[in-house]
């Protein structure tokens, strides 16, 4: 122990050296080799504590990551386990359509599961707008074709004009898109019943008058027959393969 | 009466498409693009031609909004 050093009189703050000599020393060990009487030999003595000191820390900083990453993930498992029994729910609930197709066969919504489905609603009287976003949907379906690693998708049609769009009419509107164009329609409550399955999950539209106004998207439907995603207008034929086959990639059906 | 083919639609799209051009070379004066004007109505349903009228509207309107200080925020496409 080193001897006091004597306080010099009417001074209330600690001697510099005493800061030095005294305090310093017992927060940063290594620092005492000039005081008398350091506890150990010389420097590796306090150099070794210290890494001692270090590593214990690390340690007990190591668990302590440890612990809270293993609780997050356990979260996060917990939660994706609860979102995919939610998804189930709305896959089993999300309602039924009852439409026939351009051959005249009637579909409904198990006649797609397995599948991925391209969903476009338009109607066969349509200026210019749905023979584009058609011709687009052809030409993705077309591009994913070329990667045969890729499940084949199905793109279908829906009218929203169904007493104008009888099975003659949508038969001959989608054969010159695309050969695997499935075209659907049906009574005007069975069509409406089925745009409402679909519209529901989709992005809002100000009109909800079908006949005139109908949203301008192509809809992405997994083998699960759940809505996945969608594309306006903006979105180019090589923005929308990718985007299908990140989607394809990254699935897993919900019921196995 | 059944949609047209869609040879029949590409037939009224370039009639339109040289009717506009028309319309484009002649500061919107109509009277100068008669033939076309006809052309443009034979080859397209009536309710086609209504629509593409209104829609020249809309996109010269736009026009006018972009060419001057305020851009209006996008619009929904509808058809």
């Amino acid at each position: 122990m080193t001897p006091d050093t004597p306080r010099r009189p009417g001074k209330l703050l600690p001697p510099v050296s005493w800061v030095r000599n005294q305090l310093l020393p017992v927060l940063i060990p290594s620092l005492r080799p000039f005081s008398q009487g350091a506890p150990s030999s010389g420097g590796s003595g306090t150099r070794l504590q210290l890494r001692t000191r270090l590593l214990i820390t690390c340690l007990f900083g190591g668990a302590a990551l440890g612990t809270w990453l293993h609780l997050r993930s356990e979260k996060e498992r917990q939660q994706k386990l609860q979102r995919i029994e939610d998804l189930k729910k709305v896959a089993i609930g999300q309602g039924d359509f009852h439409l026939v197709d351009h051959t005249g066969q009637p579909r409904s919504k198990a006649d797609f599961l397995g599948q991925w489905v391209l969903l476009y609603f338009g109607f066969t009287h349509c200026p210019d707008i749905c023979p584009e976003e058609l011709e687009k949907m052809s030409q993705v379906v077309r591009l994913l074709d070329q990667e045969p690693q890729l499940p084949r998708v199905q793109p279908v049609f829906i009218t929203v004009d169904p007493e104008r769009d009888d099975v003659a009419a949508v038969a001959k509107y989608v054969r010159e898109f695309h050969p695997r164009l499935m075209g659907l329609t049906g009574s005007p409550e069975h069509v409406r019943e089925a745009y409402r399955v679909y519209y529901s999950a989709g992005p809002r539209d100000e009109d909800e008058d079908y006949i005139v106004d109908h949203t301008v998207i192509i809809y992405l439907l997994s083998p699960d027959g759940l809505f996945l995603d969608y594309y306006n207008r903006s979105k180019s034929e090589a923005q929308i393969v990718q985007n299908i086959r990140g989607h394809m990639e990254t699935y897993q059906t919900l019921f196995s | 009466m059944s949609a047209p083919s869609m040879e029949e639609r590409k037939a009224c799209w370039g009639a339109r498409d040289e009717y506009w051009k028309c319309l484009d070379e002649n500061m919107e004066d109509a009277s100068r693009c008669q033939k076309l004007r006809c052309s443009f109505e034979s080859r397209c349903p009536q309710q086609w031609v209504k629509y593409f009228d209104k829609r020249r509207d809309f996109l010269k309107y736009k026009e006018q909004l972009q060419a001057g200080e305020y851009q209006p925020p996008g619009t929904t496409e509808k058809s």
